[in-house]
């Protein structure tokens, strides 16, 4: 309860304002006193939830543990030989990063597209509908991906028995109960659900590029492919490389939209990282383990994480040495 | 090589069908949202006779006081606006208090701070979730509301430190000085100079943790797993279908129940929203 505490002293004389402290650190911690109390709430949420926990996952790995008490039996490096002989953790890291690698390319496509349109000036109306975009980034995953399915689950029996009766498909469909089918519409729903972020990112960039180079760029005869390729293109580089980094993170993070929409199934179709370290930790899933495995799902996040983290870093080099490399060529 | 004039005529009907396919596309973009409204007034039978049909043949009102009552979304109503102001708050005054230093003060440690937030902002987290339960157990705090707002918050803070930090850069140090000058010490200048002039990233922040907090799953669902009466929305409709495969209209009214609220808080207020998000991206 800091902010009690600063309100409380609050009401104590001020103290003298910090003399140049050239007497040594202990004399400027102590001048800064109050700027480590302002920090202090938000560097121990920080420490203790997010830091914390990414070395802390560490520590579980070596116990067979179901999370109650005390962790349990010591068993070394067992549960990581277990995770990676496990197929269908295999598959849960298969299947992210193909949803991953699916979903960014197609929803910055498709929200650069939009936003190139929305971002004309003499297009009326474009508030609105940027606004109608957006929504759907702002309401619940979850709560979206069961009126998804819902919408399925009709359309499998009204419409797809239409499809069926006229031959566009062979018999009944059930979108997320197949296996074959199941992934890609969870993709797409991905897709639409946050287009919106990607959209307005894009618009904030394409809104830092001045209108003289366009100007410029058409008294110099470029058409409008032309100074797309010229100039928004490498105008938009920097704002790019934010927005690639932010999509893959979130993607990598998928949970809410597999949970609900299939649990993972059928058959581990669309089992990503996070359902499979959900199951073994609480349980739940038809076929995993029965009893809640700590240590095991500790292996498999750490695991994870590491990829996460080398792939990140790979990712912000690659992106950065690309744009560096192509400003440098400009010039 | 210069571009073919158009007619006017041709101008306005290629603008006209522009604007006809953005209304069109934005009507199915919308299309699951207004299925969901239509079909939470629809008879069992009509749900099913409808199909994606999203208009109801008749009104049945009664779905939404039976969702209400009887399925218990009131109950997960009420926790998901505690847990989203629980949020909002916490957040709100560990990150402008930590965004202000960060930003206007010099300390011993600042540097390590400052890249200890530059790099968690890239750093993707939410694989960590099982230590965050064992010290949430450890804390005795397991299966209450403290805890998914405590852990909920913890998740924002790099991204609201983050744009206070750059929001307080922004304002004229003079001020500070100038209050300096007439007597003012620290806490005066954070909370009857600083803080209300923030007022527009005051709400950028305040609205980005309401609607994270209203629409999050993973993080009541592990928290409040085996305690039902303190599930939020999203938990609560998620349990729902769970028990009850068939009631499917009344998880329609269920949905919109949960999504009109953060959907019609955005749409008043979503200049300062997007705005957040877009100076978040440019800097």
């Amino acid at each position: 309860m800091s902010l009690l505490d600063t309100r409380e002293r609050r009401r104590t004389p001020a103290t003298a304002p910090p003399v140049a402290a050239r007497n040594g650190l202990w004399q400027r911690i102590r001048a800064a006193k109050w700027s480590y109390v302002y920090l202090a709430p938000m560097a121990v949420l920080l420490l203790a939830f997010v830091i914390y926990p990414i070395f802390a996952s560490f520590g579980y790995t070596f116990y067979r543990w179901n999370g109650i008490g005390s962790p349990g039996e010591y068993v070394g490096l067992d549960n990581f030989r277990q995770i990676l002989h496990d197929g269908i953790f295999w598959g849960a890291v298969k299947h992210t990063f193909l949803y991953a690698f699916v979903l960014v390319p197609v929803q910055l496509l498709l929200a650069l597209a939009l936003a190139l349109v929305l971002n004309n000036p003499k297009l009326k109306f474009a508030l609105f509908f940027r606004t109608v975009y957006f929504i759907p980034v702002v309401t619940s995953a979850a709560v979206v991906g069961v009126v998804i399915q819902l919408m399925l689950a009709n359309f499998g029996d009204s419409a797809g028995s239409l499809l069926a009766k006229t031959g566009v498909t062979n018999g009944h469909i059930d979108w997320l109960g197949d296996p074959n089918t199941a992934l890609a519409v969870i993709i797409a729903i991905g897709i639409w659900h946050t287009l919106g972020y990607n959209l307005v990112y894009f618009l904030a960039g394409l809104q830092t590029i001045p209108a003289e180079l366009y100007e410029a760029a058409k008294l110099d005869g470029c058409g409008p492919v032309q100074s797309f390729f010229r100039i928004t293109i490498p105008m938009l580089r920097q704002v790019g490389v934010v927005i690639v980094v932010l999509a893959f993170i979130g993607s990598f993070q998928v949970f809410d939209l597999v949970q609900v929409l299939t649990g993972g199934g059928p058959y581990f179709a669309t089992e990503v990282v996070n359902t499979y370290i959900y199951h073994l930790a609480f349980g739940g899933a038809a076929g995993a383990a029965a009893q809640p495995d700590i240590g095991l799902a500790s292996a498999a996040s750490f695991l994870y994480g590491l990829l996460l983290i080398l792939f990140s870093a790979l990712q912000v080099l690659a992106l950065r040495r690309i744009s560096r490399r192509r400003t440098a060529a400009n010039q | 090589m210069a571009m073919p004039t158009l007619s006017p005529r041709l101008r306005q009907g290629r603008r006209g069908l522009l604007y006809l396919a953005l209304l069109g596309g934005g009507l199915i973009w919308l299309y699951p949202f207004l299925w969901a409204l239509g079909s939470s007034l629809k008879s069992t039978d009509g749900f099913f006779s409808g199909g994606l049909n999203p208009i109801p043949s008749e009104f049945h009102w009664s779905n939404y006081s039976e969702a209400w009552t009887q399925a218990d979304f009131s109950r997960f109503f009420v926790n998901t606006v505690l847990f989203a102001m629980g949020t909002v708050v916490v957040t709100l005054l560990a990150t402008s208090m930590a965004g202000y230093v960060l930003a206007r003060t010099d300390f011993p440690g600042k540097k390590i701070w400052l890249g200890l937030v530059g790099v968690t902002l890239f750093l993707p987290h939410g694989y960590t979730i099982i230590p965050v339960f064992d010290l949430i157990q450890r804390l005795h705090l397991l299966n209450t509301l403290w805890s998914v707002v405590i852990v909920q918050s913890a998740g924002g803070m790099v991204f609201g430190t983050f744009l206070f930090m750059g929001y307080f850069t922004t304002i004229d140090r003079g001020l500070e000085d100038a209050a300096r000058v007439d007597g003012a010490n620290f806490h005066q200048i954070f909370w009857r100079i600083m803080l209300p002039l923030s007022g527009p990233m005051l709400a950028t922040v305040g609205l980005f943790a309401c609607i994270t907090a209203w629409n999050s799953f993973f993080i009541p669902l592990v928290f409040t797993l085996s305690r039902p009466e303190l599930h939020t929305l999203s938990v609560g409709m998620f349990n729902f279908i769970g028990q009850n495969s068939t009631a499917w209209t009344l998880v329609c009214a269920g949905s919109v129940i949960t999504l009109l609220p953060i959907v019609l808080i955005f749409v008043v207020l979503q200049r300062f929203f997007i705005n957040g998000l877009a100076g978040a991206v440019k800097q």
